[in-house]
């Protein structure tokens, strides 16, 4: 008889769905994330304070609307500006650095569907972003008295848009195959969604015939529906807000679902 | 030693004077070819962001009625917006190479040949400095199509275009041999030199600031940068021209001293 008797561990069962696997993965890249902290949220902390800083100093504050604050105005912009900058990193990141040093074989090769490995990847992000966005909301009122209009707006549609921009994140990260491309991805496609969301500038001031171009931009529907949160008003309909972005993210949702499954630019 | 074949050539050591002309000259090569390479990253990236932001303050001014220190506020912008891009690029240059060699090992490469502190120090500021001035003409040359830039003065605009580069360029190298993480650089690149680059009056003249503040303005280098550069568009400076031909310089002499200093004694560099 041998004192350490080798017996195989019985295989371990699961349900419908193997959550273990999709929090272990979930932990994983939450645990990344705050390592990492002086980049991940530090560094949106203080770019959000330096914007606010900015735009009081250059714009002289001053009012938007009747009523309305320029700080108040661009403080929720900033923020969902910082949240969806901070979802998509989180989502493109870690399946393309997973994909150049070889470690998405871990994922692959374990037991999880194609449906929970996109969990194991957003899941995290949208977490990021929110960290992000609470941070930097926080931060935003200590210097700026903002009204609460609405939570469920606000909580709702900063939910809505870091899904949306960690899914927009896990289709580029697989798509792309080199830091290069996620760059170019970044600078040409989401520096321009995010900068041109009308988060600093109310879309008034721009002419009648450019301004339907932005309701097709889905920052662009988050800033207004997570800053009628705040002042209440909105220049898009907050319905019309919801359903883009709940459009999109399934779009999305599914395309990213199908390159799991497939294995586009992942497996050989 | 008699070559065995009659053909072969034994190779002499190379004699070279008192600067390795042709080792500085192959590390500056190197550097250049180096940012060339990812030149999406490098050079496209951020004159798209400087447009970006040309745009949003352009837009949230609502119109053109808005001037700032007494000229239309985005020809105001844009010589700041030029100077904050050529700051942040070379600052990235030279810290990034530095510190991916250091983190990867082949700074080896860069230590063991025959070349001097003064010339690790020139050739690698030199590559910061081409980056700057590459990216700085790139914006200006694409924000030239949407604002009216005028020359006012191209011989202090090149001053103070190559002095800011070099400046950021010793202190990218400074941050790059002093850091040991990824994490310490972007520390200083998020709490030093994006600070400053955005709050030295690159968006707003200085006169909106109160009182003290203006004070504190001026002594901060960044300042002298990006006025002076202003001035050289525009013609009209808030701070004192002479004081920023004098300063700006003396203080590069000083982060020169530095940088020399760490290579020559290796300082984070060699175990």
């Amino acid at each position: 008889m041998t004192p350490f008797a080798a017996r195989p561990p019985a295989p371990r069962r699961f349900g419908p769905v193997n959550g273990r696997g999709v929090y272990a993965l979930y932990k994983r890249e939450t645990v990344r994330f705050y390592r990492f902290a002086w980049e991940t949220l530090a560094g949106p902390a203080i770019s959000a304070l330096m914007f606010l800083a900015v735009f009081h100093l250059a714009l002289g504050g001053g009012e938007v609307r009747p009523g309305i604050g320029l700080s108040v105005f661009i403080g929720p912009g900033i923020v969902m500006f910082m949240m969806a900058h901070g979802a998509f990193e989180g989502g493109a990141i870690p399946i393309l650095f997973h994909k150049l040093e070889g470690m998405i074989t871990d994922v692959m090769s374990a037991p999880l569907t194609p449906l929970e490995i996109l969990a194991g990847y957003v899941l995290p992000a949208t977490g990021g972003a929110l960290t992000i966005g609470a941070v930097v909301l926080a931060l935003v009122a200590v210097f700026v008295d903002l009204p609460v209009h609405s939570l469920t707006a606000i909580v709702g549609f900063a939910v809505a848009a870091s899904l949306l921009l960690a899914l927009l994140g896990l289709v580029v990260g697989i798509c792309v195959e080199r830091w290069d491309g996620y760059s170019a991805v970044e600078t040409f496609l989401v520096a321009p969604l995010g900068f041109l969301s009308g988060a600093f500038f109310p879309i008034d001031n721009l002419p009648e015939k450019v301004r339907w171009v932005f309701h097709f931009n889905p920052v662009f529907q988050a800033v207004e529906g997570f800053r009628y949160g705040f002042i209440g008003e909105a220049q898009t309909s907050l319905a019309l807000a919801a359903l883009v972005l709940a459009a999109m993210g399934l779009v999305l949702g599914l395309v990213a679902w199908r390159m799991l499954a497939v294995g586009y630019r992942i497996k050989p | 030693m008699e070559p065995i074949f009659a053909h072969e050539r034994v190779l002499g050591p190379r004699f070279m004077g008192t600067v390795n002309w042709r080792g500085l000259w192959t590390l500056y090569l190197k550097e250049v070819r180096r940012f060339l390479n990812v030149f999406t990253q490098t050079l496209l990236a951020p004159v798209i962001t400087s447009l970006l932001f040309l745009a949003i303050f352009a837009l949230a001014l609502g119109g053109a009625g808005r001037q700032a220190a007494g000229i239309p506020f985005i020809e105001f912008l844009a010589p700041g917006l030029i100077m904050m891009t050529m700051i942040q690029n070379s600052f990235a240059n030279t810290s990034s190479t530095i510190l991916i060699a250091k983190v990867q090992g082949n700074i080896v490469d860069i230590l063991m040949p025959p070349l001097s502190a003064s010339e690790l120090t020139l050739g690698i500021a030199g590559g910061g400095v081409t980056r700057g001035l590459m990216v700085g003409l790139a914006a200006g040359l694409a924000m030239w199509i949407f604002v009216p830039l005028r020359i006012h003065d191209p011989a202090v605009l090149l001053f103070h275009a190559v002095n800011a580069s070099l400046m950021l360029s010793l202190l990218g190298m400074i941050g790059g041999i002093w850091a040991e993480k990824f994490d310490h650089i972007a520390a200083v690149t998020n709490f030093v030199i994006t600070p400053f680059s955005f709050l030295s009056g690159t968006f707003y003249s200085t006169e909106r600031l109160p009182e003290t503040w203006q004070i504190v303005a001026h002594f901060n280098p960044f300042f002298y940068m990006i006025d002076g550069l202003r001035y050289g568009f525009i013609g009209r400076a808030d701070g004192s021209i002479v004081l920023g031909l004098l300063a700006v310089p003396a203080v590069n002499a000083c982060l020169y001293l530095l940088a020399h200093r760490m290579f020559a004694t290796g300082y984070r560099l060699k175990p």
